[in-house]
């Protein structure tokens, strides 16, 4: 802009031209003291050991020294923070040997009242002409501003990093919690239900259990156990409700059976006690809960003979003894209460007796409630179930269980209830047409 | 699935519970909560009209055991009508209409 | 593991000369002792290397656990001695890096047969009785300073710590400078570095030793070097007239001299 005749005002006339070069060359020839000394940034120069040489007022301003207390008194590091001493020596003073140049580092200054300056530096070696090093030139900026900006970014990175800690520190406690929970369940689920049913003489037995609730706490029950006499007891049932609740009742309820069993093992008798037990737990202070059930006795016949079997029913849905000729019995108790609910209610009983190749079988309602269709109008039903086990007679107990189990996965979404199935069966003679399994799972 | 549906009116004999819908695990509740709500006095007797129940399961059967007791607590009576064919035969299962008094309809003949 | 590779080794000088080791302090690397290499290599042959974790070395194999005790240090000088089998080899260390080299020739007796120690500090800190030249707000205010300068480094850094790290081009221009280290694990060095207190060690030192101090060092004043003399048996004392706290920078000429009037004593 100096040069006349190319700058922005080469349009006034020739007067004007030299009056305004005038003005400019006054203003540079004033500048080059000036801008040193009043720039908007500090400038020194020291001495290759550190010692100032020269320094602007801008930077003695900012730090409220005197020229006379710092030039050829003090070298460059003793303006620094004792953080900023340690920085400069293990890295700045090396750099600026090493490369001969160095820019924008953040240092940190100490005035004379003792504050903090937060700074960027940028130093330059001049060298002489035999490329030996002279002086170092070094420029100061302010970089409160921009150090508060880097600050706050560094506190938002910490803090979300302890957020993201504390997020996986829960999320790994939600984890475990849910993993002993799970754990609790399953241990709680061993007690309604036998690990593994006991081995009779003479009987097959099978059972399957499949639990609805996601919580893998079922409503369904069933037991066999032996009397002490060569007599058996075995029982199954439902009880109403799902989930921890249902579990209770559950408990209660098998736990009762077991026991009331060895006093007195009578179907009848047994019920009995499970319903004034029930009753008296739940109904009679306005809690209504309840179970259906089958209870029973079986005695196997010596030397894989008949055995016989007596049992009771509350509210449960009947028996079903597939006949080895084929046939299928319904073991009716009709007029069967459910246990609980009155405080005292009427028993039905029934017996039959399980000849060679005879399976009695025993099942919760999951199996006849099962949906087969979109909606609860389409049920399987009883009838159903009728007859999908008549075209299974003749059959053991286990094979019964096998093709009910493929029946129920089936069901698929279908089946939304608990369902237990127990068979019991009196291995039949080989005999023609079919080979009856023997296998004693 | 059709959620449940209870619309209740007054006669001389007592309140009239119409019941529609599912009596499960979900809506059974909500049948325990309006019955025991219900305001009964000795001597009269409560209607349930299960005409439009598609649906009852063990916790429906619960319900209407709690409203017979809430029934008999104020000395009244309880009557279901119009029981469908489907519950009417899990209720002889589990032994219940030995315990529940049935009636074709609601109106009292 | 290619021990040459991790710590970036490097041999220069008289293949059949006697070994001098250079190991560099807490901030650079091994380029710290450019000045000084070619008049040592004249008559020996030069050894120089990276701690893991600083210059060209195998950032992959830096473990907080090993490289928070100047015992992590002083293996990774011991794995090079042992990997180039070097036998009474003189150790140079600078700052932190002279009492890496007393627990290295402790650790293996043979290895090391002397040590100079440039502007060596045994405890930064002071201590009762002692007078180390730092207090520990002192050492915390340098973690800051090394801090504000990763974020300074470039105004590009600002996404990098926003979440960001994993962008090479910008690791590219960090790379770019001898003396720019991962942050997390100068913070380490320096913590190690400037707080650790090696003063019990010294008194075991058996080997001849130069102790290097400079007349005018912020870091490891006069008086340190005076006690470190003063706590290792038969060591030799020599003022450099340097400024600052890299004399192998700052006064070369000097320091090498004084390096090499040392290694024709020892012959």
């Amino acid at each position: 802009m100096s040069r006349t005749g190319e700058g922005p005002d080469s349009s006034r006339g020739n007067g004007g031209r030299a009056h305004t070069h005038a003005a400019f060359s006054a203003l540079l020839e004033d500048s080059a003291e000036e801008l040193y000394e009043s720039a908007p940034c500090g400038y020194l120069s020291t001495l290759m050991d550190g010692t100032i040489a020269k320094i602007n007022t801008t930077l003695l301003n900012w730090l409220g020294l005197d020229r006379e207390d710092v030039v050829g008194r003090r070298r460059f590091v003793d303006l620094l923070t004792v953080g900023g001493k340690l920085y400069h020596e293990t890295h700045f003073a090396p750099l600026l040997r090493m490369q001969g140049e160095l820019r924008g580092i953040a240092l940190e200054m100490r005035t004379a009242q003792g504050a903090r300056l937060a700074v960027l530096v940028s130093s330059a070696v001049k060298y002489g002409s035999e490329g030996d090093p002279l002086l170092i030139r070094t420029t100061v900026f302010d970089a409160s501003d921009r150090r508060a900006y880097e600050e706050e970014l560094l506190r938002r990175r910490q803090e979300a990093e302890h957020a993201r800690a504390e997020a996986e520190a829960a999320r790994r406690q939600a984890e475990a919690d849910r993993q002993r929970l799970a754990d609790a369940l399953a241990v709680l689920q061993r007690s309604l239900l036998p690990e593994t049913l006991p081995r009779l003489p003479g009987i097959e037995t099978a059972v399957y259990y499949h639990t609805a609730s996601p919580d893998r706490l079922g409503g369904d029950f069933y037991d066999l156990f032996p009397l002490g006499d060569g007599r058996w007891a075995f029982f199954l049932g439902d009880v109403c409700g799902k989930g921890p609740e249902a579990a209770s009742l559950t408990s209660l309820t098998r736990h009762t059976l077991r026991t009331a069993a060895h006093h007195d093992p009578t179907p009848v008798t047994a019920l009995t006690t499970l319903n004034t037990v029930l009753h008296e737990r739940y109904s009679a202070s306005g809690d209504p809960r309840y179970c259906t059930v089958v209870y029973g006795i079986l005695e196997p016949g010596r030397d894989g003979g008949p055995a016989t079997v007596q049992l009771a029913s509350g509210g449960h849905p009947p028996a079903l003894v597939l006949r080895a000729d084929g046939g299928v019995d319904l073991l009716s108790t009709p007029g069967g209460l459910l246990v609980g609910v009155l405080p005292s209610a009427p028993v039905v009983t029934a017996g039959t007796t399980l000849a060679p190749g005879d399976t009695l079988l025993l099942y919760t309602d999951g199996l006849t409630e099962a949906r087969t269709g979109p909606t609860r109008a389409s049920l399987y039903g009883e009838d159903a179930l009728y007859g999908f086990v008549a075209a299974q007679a003749p059959t053991t107990a286990q094979e019964l269980v096998t093709a009910l189990t493929a029946l129920l996965k089936g069901f698929g979404e279908g089946l939304d209830d608990d369902t237990a199935l127990l068979a019991l069966g009196v291995p039949g003679i080989p005999a023609h047409p079919l080979p009856v399994s023997d296998d004693p799972r | 699935m059709s959620p449940l549906s209870l619309t209740h009116r007054d006669t001389v004999a007592g309140p009239v519970l119409l019941v529609a819908g599912e009596l499960d695990f979900v809506h059974a509740a909500e049948l325990r909560r309006q019955v025991e709500g219900l305001v009964l006095h000795a001597g009269q007797c409560l209607v349930l009209d299960l005409s439009g129940v598609e649906f009852c399961d063990s916790t429906g059967i619960t319900a209407l055991l709690a409203a017979r007791q809430h029934a008999l607590a104020a000395e009244a009576e309880i009557v279901l009508a119009a029981v469908p064919a489907h519950l009417e035969r899990i209720l002889t299962i589990v032994g219940l209409v030995q315990v529940f008094t049935l009636r074709a309809t609601a109106e009292d003949t | 593991m290619d021990i040459r590779r991790r710590n970036n080794v490097r041999i220069t000088g008289a293949a059949q000369g006697p070994v001098v080791m250079l190991a560099h302090g807490f901030g650079c690397d091994q380029n710290m002792w450019r000045l000084v290499e070619p008049a040592l290599a004249e008559h020996h042959r030069v050894v120089t290397f990276d701690y893991v974790g600083s210059g060209g070395s195998d950032l992959s194999a830096w473990t907080e656990e090993r490289y928070s005790s100047l015992h992590g240090y002083a293996r990774d000088v011991v794995e090079v001695c042992e990997e180039l089998d070097l036998r009474d080899a003189v150790f140079v260390g600078h700052s932190v890096s002279a009492m890496v080299g007393v627990l290295a020739a402790e650790a293996a007796p043979g290895r090391i047969g002397a040590m100079a120690m440039v502007a060596p500090s045994p405890c930064y800190v002071d201590e009762e009785g002692y007078r180390g030249g730092f207090t520990r707000e002192d050492i915390g205010e340098l973690l800051d300073s090394l801090e504000s300068n990763y974020l300074g480094w470039s105004s590009a850094m600002a996404p990098v710590i926003m979440g960001n790290p994993e962008r090479p081009e910008l690791g590219q221009e960090l790379t770019n400078s001898f003396c720019a280290t991962d942050p997390d694990i100068a913070r380490v060095f320096a913590r190690t570095t400037f707080l650790s207190d090696s003063r019990e060690d010294l008194a075991r030192v058996k080997v001849p030793t130069l102790v290097m101090e400079c007349s005018e060092d912020v870091i490891a004043p006069r008086e340190v070097g005076a006690y470190v003399h003063g706590a290792i048996p038969g060591s030799r004392l020599v003022t450099l007239d340097a400024t600052g706290h890299c004399p192998q920078l700052s006064a070369p000429e000097a320091t090498a001299r004084a390096l090499l009037d040392f290694l024709r004593n020892l012959q």
